[in-house]
């Protein structure tokens, strides 16, 4: 197997892990009680939102959110949409970390809790999938020669 | 032919997810009511169709929400279709200020003595959020209730320092402009349209709950100023602050603590010679306080500094209450916990039974079973001690025994009004209570919300005792029978507790249902 054909099945794969990782996330949030991040999720938005609507119907779009990025990450559809979706998601789940440092944190910002870190690995994982949708979403154009 | 390929493993992909999603549903399924989940499993019982339900006051409670008003007969309903799950919370986060409408199992029914945070996280994050908290607790009460300040005339608390509030008179929504239009709708109609009005109060912070006291306390006992949260209900609306104290044994002497709050300091010197020794060592066990769930000595506390705990008559200030509340012990989660309020020891020794029926059936009782801990011995293990021996709960109980009611000499002997001392105004109350209001003349009188009315006629009748202080005592409780919205409101938490109760009793009677919520009518024995 030549060195091409090994960095696009290794691409395929990390394509479809880290769309996977989404998706798996964002399908959980869909059931009541099986996601660890729903209490920190609708704590948050109740605290956006000044607990007034149902913070849980807010979290099924926070679940469909993820999973649309997590379909759009494995097969490549939509990629400018997924890629706004994925800069709004990134935002809102780093909010906790403003808002709730009490519970992210047992001393801030070095020594996060579980939660916090659970948050935390939000991080890599929005690099990894920039990586991967930004290309599609803004594809390089090179110059030609007349300009 | 690479585009092909491409579709097929685009196909391939949705096939994967879908069937990932269809096994995270089975998974689901299993994981629903087990230890970890607080989602009940149906096919256990929990949460089940509402047909099957034992409870009928649940699936009343649960017709009255406007989830039910569907095209799908509520019967058919499951209780999961029309209520929603309690969130997943930590301790000091804030809860849902409509908690009936939700439902579910806590993740345990053990509490930890550990915070979810350092202790000095805890006291930012209450600082941060009890602002705002407060902020949306008095406006949510302010659309809950009227409280217009207006004062009855003429009408004192028992100690003849405090005047007797016209209300909080419960708010209608706009489009029914008075309680008589109320009363003309059918229960059903209430139900449809939701707009029953005494619909339960949670503790303003659910999450942590426990004992609040009210403003007048805790400017004299700042010890005991949370720092999460502050009462909700106005001081005016709340017992006065010290109240007096009555003596079966020595009616002679009126008001015994002589306008002053009876404290461990001072209790010696105020019944040394007036109490025998048991009843003197039962009211050093009543003053003596002793470490709680929330006031303690240990970090898991809610007030700035360490404190030395609760005493019983910290509540049930001078024998009768301050207005205090708490929830009941007698359930979890708990935010399925009632809240009550802190029922006055006057008159204990002449009542069948005291407040929570799921839990406690007399105050002797109360005395002796753990409820400082919220009715979790383990938290008691944890934090501090309070276990008192039945020779000792006893004492507090031979105390307890010989706190009266204020004086009403109107009254005869038999608690009939005498017609020579009372007014014509009384003496139709009194009719109408002792008749149970069979031949109301109109709907001003009593609204058919019979359970509402029935327990607020209890409770006026028998424990108003709104004295224009102890020389100039009248009896107006039955003189205020005939203005329900008013005394409604004057009684929301413990009528709304009596109303709402979820019991297994169905073939209880109206009848025996006053007899149930006697208790409940000295809460506000002013």
């Amino acid at each position: 197997m030549d060195r091409q054909k090994i960095d696009a099945l290794t691409h395929s794969i990390f394509r479809l892990l880290v769309g996977a990782m989404y998706f798996h996330f964002g399908v959980l949030k869909f059931f009541p009680d099986l996601s660890p991040a729903e209490m920190i999720a609708e704590y948050t938005v109740g605290q956006l939102t000044g607990f007034r609507p149902d913070a849980k119907s807010i979290l099924v779009v926070l679940a469909a959110m993820e999973c649309f990025i997590g379909i759009g990450l494995m097969t490549g559809l939509l990629p400018r949409f997924i890629f706004c979706l994925l800069i709004f998601h990134i935002v809102g789940t780093l909010t906790p970390l403003v808002l709730l440092p009490e519970f992210c944190f047992k001393y801030f910002p070095i020594a996060p809790t579980l939660e916090g870190q659970y948050i935390l690995k939000n991080l890599p994982l929005f690099a990894s999938a920039w990586i991967l949708i930004f290309p599609l979403a803004f594809p390089f154009k090179p110059k030609t020669s007349n300009e | 032919m690479e585009n092909m390929l491409s579709h097929w493993k685009k196909a391939g992909v949705f096939a994967f997810l879908i069937l990932f999603s269809l096994q995270t549903w089975f998974v689901y399924q299993h994981y629903k009511g087990s230890g970890l989940s607080r989602v009940p499993n149906p096919q256990r019982g929990e949460g089940s169709i509402l047909s099957r339900a034992q409870d009928a006051n649940l699936s009343a409670l649960v017709r009255s929400l406007p989830a039910a008003q569907s095209a799908v007969p509520v019967a058919n309903l499951p209780v999961t279709d029309v209520l929603k799950l309690y969130p997943a919370l930590e301790k000091g986060m804030r809860t849902p200020f409509d908690l009936w409408r939700y439902y579910g199992k806590g993740s345990s029914t053990f509490s930890s003595p550990i915070l979810p945070m350092r202790f000095e996280q805890w006291l930012e994050f209450h600082e941060k959020q009890k602002p705002q908290l407060m902020k949306d607790v008095r406006a949510y009460m302010g659309g809950r209730f009227d409280f217009s300040g207006k004062v009855l005339t003429h009408q004192w608390m028992s100690g003849g320092r405090k005047p007797v509030m016209a209300g909080p008179i419960a708010r209608l929504p706009e489009e029914i402009p008075t309680f008589e239009d109320l009363a003309a709708m059918s229960p059903e109609t209430i139900r449809a349209k939701d707009i029953f009005p005494y619909k339960p109060l949670a503790h303003p912070l659910q999450t942590t709950a426990h004992m609040l006291f009210p403003d007048s306390w805790t400017a004299a006992h700042p010890e005991h100023k949370r720092i999460d949260v502050d009462m909700d209900f106005p001081d005016a609306y709340l017992p006065e602050f010290p109240p007096p104290l009555f003596l079966t044994t020595h009616k002679e002497l009126g008001d015994i603590s002589g306008g002053q709050e009876i404290t461990f300091r001072n209790y010696f010197e105020i019944f040394d010679g007036l109490l025998t020794g048991e009843q003197m060592e039962g009211l050093k066990e009543l003053l003596r306080p002793s470490p709680t769930t929330w006031f303690n000595q240990t970090t898991h506390r809610l007030t700035l500094a360490p404190s030395d705990g609760v005493a019983c008559l910290d509540c049930h200030t001078n024998g009768h209450t301050n207005g205090a509340i708490e929830l009941g012990p007698d359930s979890r989660p708990n935010m399925a916990r009632l809240r009550v309020d802190t029922p006055t020891l006057r008159g204990n020794y002449n009542l069948l039974q005291l407040s929570s029926k799921r839990s406690i059936r007399s105050l002797d009782h109360f005395s002796e079973v753990e409820e400082y801990f919220d009715g979790d011995p383990g938290m008691q293990q944890a934090i501090g001690p309070r276990a008192v021996k039945r020779e000792v709960s006893n004492r507090m109980a031979d105390f307890n025994a010989i706190i009266d009611y204020p004086p009403a000499p109107k009254l005869s002997p038999l608690m009939k009004l005498i017609p020579s001392l009372a007014s014509e105004q009384e003496l139709r109350g009194e009719k109408l209570f002792h008749g149970k209001a069979p031949n109301a003349p109109s709907a001003t009188t009593v609204p058919p919300l019979s359970m509402t009315t029935s327990t607020t006629s209890v409770s006026s009748g028998f424990t108003s005792g709104d004295q224009k202080a102890q020389s100039k005592p009248s009896l107006c409780a039955a003189s205020r029978i005939p203005l329900p919205t008013s005394m409604m409101a004057e009684r929301p938490h413990s009528m709304i507790q009596s109303n709402f109760s979820i019991s297994s009793s169905n073939s209880t009677s109206i009848e025996q249902k006053k007899m149930i919520w006697l208790p409940f009518s000295s809460v506000y024995n002013f």
